[in-house]
């Protein structure tokens, strides 16, 4: 494992801004084509109506909301990485940092697309702001759908400024090597970075304030989201648990969202030099704990309704366990709990690969556990005469499509544009002071790297 | 082994408008900065410019004096009261009733005030940093070298004292690396 | 204050559907065809929910005209968060249309599925639009409606009582699902006065309200059947 060093580290991680090739057209143009085809179909949901959606009495909820919930969890990436490893000052966090903090900020502009994706009137979506209106209607500050809106908007005002903050200094790298337009913009970015101790210490400071904001917001985040659905009194949603299983599920599909996105860059941008394999590790043992965390979760929740025995509770209950939605259950399962105990316990299998395949595993997962905790619960409610199925049609496939496009396309824009990795950080941790590092262990020698 | 590049002619009128030297490692940019203290140059007076931050040299925590946290508090009250008064004066101004709620109450209200206090927090730290980066430095001008960012730590005087500039020359040439310039 | 409520004789109920008809009628609620309705989207605000229990020739079979409950406790008021759904001082629970965004989620809370979102602009086929009911608004794409217990009819007497400086009497107002109700199972009042119809059937012993744990605190009192049989 080489260890490279300043000028080295400049010429590699400036590298994707400087020089594109033809595949990068190509992924661009793929992703697009999605992107496009999503925003398509959601015109024609505008015009044609809503009914063009499987959304349907009594289940008024489907893949809009599974893939908003789904989203905002996976933005939880960025603060566990940045925010609670930055604060405890783990070393092997630094050439990782960035790419979490972009998956938040993507993530989370996706998924706040979603609610008003599924709204009856989406362009009356301007009303969950509070502003003085003639109408002398302010939003009800008592609904979780307004808690939701002004949540999402702290996190992604925070996440962007959390994500911009150590952006500066490498804009500033990048303004001294570009010329003409492309100097003028990443100038106006850098803020007219010097370098001054004084700059590092405001920015230092800055980061640390936002570090520890950041994390309460994000558990909150989460929390508010799960008062989607524990604040309606449907079977099975009505439940304290909802708002530690939420979070817990978020950082989980956040970790595995991460590992994905690492290993995809070390492949195509040729990253091997900085994203080692012991990253992959660490972040492997994390996705293990957030696996035995879930499980406890799921069972918890489940055998509290289990022992309940209530009439409607268990209707839902089963419709997981045996009923018609018991495929997507165990799938979640195995997807969720057993493979990542499986690839991520066992340390041969915990390579770059077997990460990777644990975290498609549980991101698949996730997404079913959103899908099993909204759609059962509202098609089976109180009065079985208005029990209903519900299929989604193809605008809402379509859409969830677009979005796991719009996200990859984001993520390639942004890594042409800014370094990926931060490159001033990376270059600090080449000689932290002995006092304010405990020495290191041997797992966390990166070659002459100690952390 | 120093470098030291010809010295211009200052125009007429105008002196040396900043002596600086670039130097490769962290050690050698500390003997620079004892140099030049021993040379009579104040610590405020003493540029320094590297492309990380150097926590772990002495040079590095001069002008550590910082009130952002203080800031943040501030515009966490400030969210706080501003969470607090939404609320409050809309839902007593207008009060519906929607599930026989009270008017207004704590727990569902403590939500929005929270969010709004981070936000203000978050708001006021980042505000401060964009604003102070276009603020002027004290008594430091625009001093600049590109050399910074490939590595190079920058230790120099701007607007030096014409009769010094000869002392600053010297004691900056002194560590190991030293790449002395002036402007 | 008034305290609008209602009761709905079980006994008498014999299922005709009369009600849903001439809830359709009096609201303006159009009708969405086969084969939407096959997918759920159809609107009854009031509805009659049927059962069947056991097997031929031991079947049982109940059923129960349900409508909105314009619940004390209504779960479906607290998350909407435009206020589009709110408490009035009579009791009722409204719908604001101008004020729906169509999220949603207060058909969610419902725990007896009785608000309905509109799916598709309505329409109605010429010459049926010349029935439509001026005293009710027509519902646009997107937002949620339900039974008001004919708001527009409490109101119109309302208005009229105060025009002739009287009182509305006990009866007066009619929804009009009880209005057609060919049995007269369903009785509409003031449950503030304890003399009015409504009331005195709500004292009934075998009044119950339908899903009464669940805590919502419905307005309509359900009257048992006295017999399963048919």
């Amino acid at each position: 494992m080489t260890h490279p060093t300043g000028a080295q580290i400049n010429r590699d991680l400036l590298r994707p801004l400087l020089f594109t090739s033809w595949r990068f057209y190509l992924l661009v143009a793929f992703f697009g084509f999605f992107v496009l085809a999503g925003l398509v179909a959601w015109a024609a949901q505008m015009t044609l109506g809503f009914g063009i959606s499987g959304i349907r009495w009594p289940v008024y909820w489907g893949f809009y909301v599974t893939n908003f919930v789904f989203w905002i969890g996976i933005s939880h990436a960025g603060t566990l990485i940045s925010a609670i490893l930055r604060l405890v000052n783990a070393g092997w966090r630094r050439p990782v940092t960035r790419c979490a903090e972009v998956i938040t900020v993507f993530a989370l502009l996706i998924g706040a697309m979603f609610p008003i994706i599924h709204l009856g009137r989406p362009w009356l979506a301007f009303w969950l702001f509070p502003y003085p209106s003639e109408r002398l209607l302010w939003p009800n500050f008592r609904s979780p759908l307004v808690w939701d809106f002004f949540a999402i908007n702290t996190y992604l005002t925070g996440s962007i400024l959390f994500l911009f903050l150590p952006m500066i200094p490498d804009f500033a790298v990048i303004r001294d090597k570009a010329t003409g337009m492309r100097r003028r913009i990443y100038g106006a970015l850098a803020l007219g970075w010097r370098g001054t101790p004084k700059q590092w210490h405001r920015l230092e400071s800055a980061m640390q304030i936002m570090a520890i904001a950041i994390i309460p917001v994000a558990v909150s985040v989460h929390t508010i989201v799960s008062f989607d659905f524990s604040m309606a009194p449907v079977p099975m949603w009505n439940t304290t648990v909802f708002g530690p299983y939420f979070v817990a599920g978020a950082i989980f599909s956040g970790i595995a969202g991460l590992l994905i996105a690492m290993a995809l860059l070390r492949k195509f941008l040729h990253l091997e030099d900085y994203l080692h394999p012991v990253h992959f590790e660490n972040l492997g043992k994390l996705l293990l704990v957030m696996a035995l965390l879930w499980g406890y979760f799921v069972f918890n929740e489940r055998l509290v309704t289990y022992y309940g025995n209530e009439p409607a509770e268990m209707t839902v209950f089963w419709q997981t366990q045996n009923g018609p939605y018991a495929p997507l259950f165990w799938t979640m399962v195995i997807g969720n709990f057993v493979l990542p105990l499986i690839l991520m316990g066992i340390k041969r299998f915990r390579t770059i690969t077997g990460c990777v395949i644990a975290s498609i595993s549980v991101v698949v997962g996730m997404w079913l556990e959103r899908f099993l905790i909204i759609v059962p619960a509202l098609s089976h409610k109180y009065l079985p005469y208005s029990f209903g199925i519900y299929r989604p049609n193809p605008v809402e496939i379509v859409i969830t499509a677009a979005t796991f496009a719009a996200m990859a396309l984001l993520y390639v824009l942004f890594a042409k544009f800014v370094p990926i990795i931060s490159l001033w950080e990376l270059k600090a941790g080449e000689h932290p002071s002995p006092e304010l590092i405990p020495p290191a262990t041997e797992e966390h020698r990166l070659g002459d790297l100690h952390l | 082994m120093t470098l030291r590049e010809p010295q211009g002619h200052p125009e007429q009128g105008r002196g040396v408008k900043a002596v600086y030297g670039l130097y490769p490692t962290g050690s050698s940019a500390q003997q620079a900065v004892n140099r030049l203290r021993a040379a009579g140059v104040a610590d405020q007076e003493i540029t320094i410019m590297s492309a990380q931050p150097m926590e772990d040299f002495e040079f590095g925590h001069i002008d550590k004096a910082t009130c952002m946290w203080w800031i943040a508090c501030g515009g966490g009250l400030v969210g706080m009261s501003l969470g607090f008064f939404l609320s409050w004066l809309t839902e007593t101004s207008w009060p519906m009733n929607v599930g026989g709620l009270p008017t207004w109450a704590w727990w569902p209200n403590i939500i929005i005030i929270f969010e709004l206090t981070m936000l203000g927090a978050i708001v006021a730290t980042v505000g401060t940093l964009v604003v102070t980066a276009f603020l002027p430095g004290r008594g430091q001008g625009r001093l600049y070298d590109p050399e910074v960012t490939e590595g190079q730590i920058l230790v120099g005087v701007e607007n030096p004292v014409d009769s010094r500039v000869a002392d600053f020359q010297k004691a900056l040439e002194a560590p190991t690396g030293a790449r002395v310039k002036t402007l | 204050m008034a305290r609008w409520g209602m009761t709905a004789d079980l006994d008498r109920c014999n299922g005709c559907g009369g009600c849903v008809v001439a809830c359709h009628a009096e609201n303006n609620i159009s009708t969405v065809g086969p084969e939407q309705a096959s997918r759920g989207r159809a609107k009854h605000w009031i509805r009659v929910e049927r059962y069947w229990e056991g097997d031929f020739p031991d079947v049982k079979l109940k059923f129960r005209p349900t409508m909105c409950q314009q619940c004390g406790n209504a779960p479906c008021e607290p998350v909407c968060p435009t206020y589009a759904s709110h408490h009035t001082e009579d009791g009722l629970n409204a719908q604001v249309y101008n004020r729906c965004i169509g999220t949603r989620y207060c058909a969610n809370a419902c725990p007896y599925n009785a608000r309905f979102f509109d799916f598709f602009n309505p329409s109605w086929e010429k010459p049926l639009q010349l029935q439509l009911n001026p005293d009710v608004s027509l519902r646009e794409v997107g937002v949620m409606e339900k039974c008001t217990f004919c708001v527009q009819r409490i109101r119109g007497t309302q208005t009229t009582a105060k025009a002739e400086a009287r009182e509305v009497r006990d009866g007066e107002i009619q929804p009009a699902c009880v209005q057609a109700c060919s049995t007269r199972a369903l009785v509409f009042g003031d449950l503030e006065d304890p003399e009015s119809a409504v009331s005195r059937l709500s004292r009934s012993p075998r009044g119950s309200k339908l899903l009464e744990d669940v805590g919502t605190r419905p307005a309509v009192t359900y009257l048992a059947r006295l017999t399963d049989e048919i």
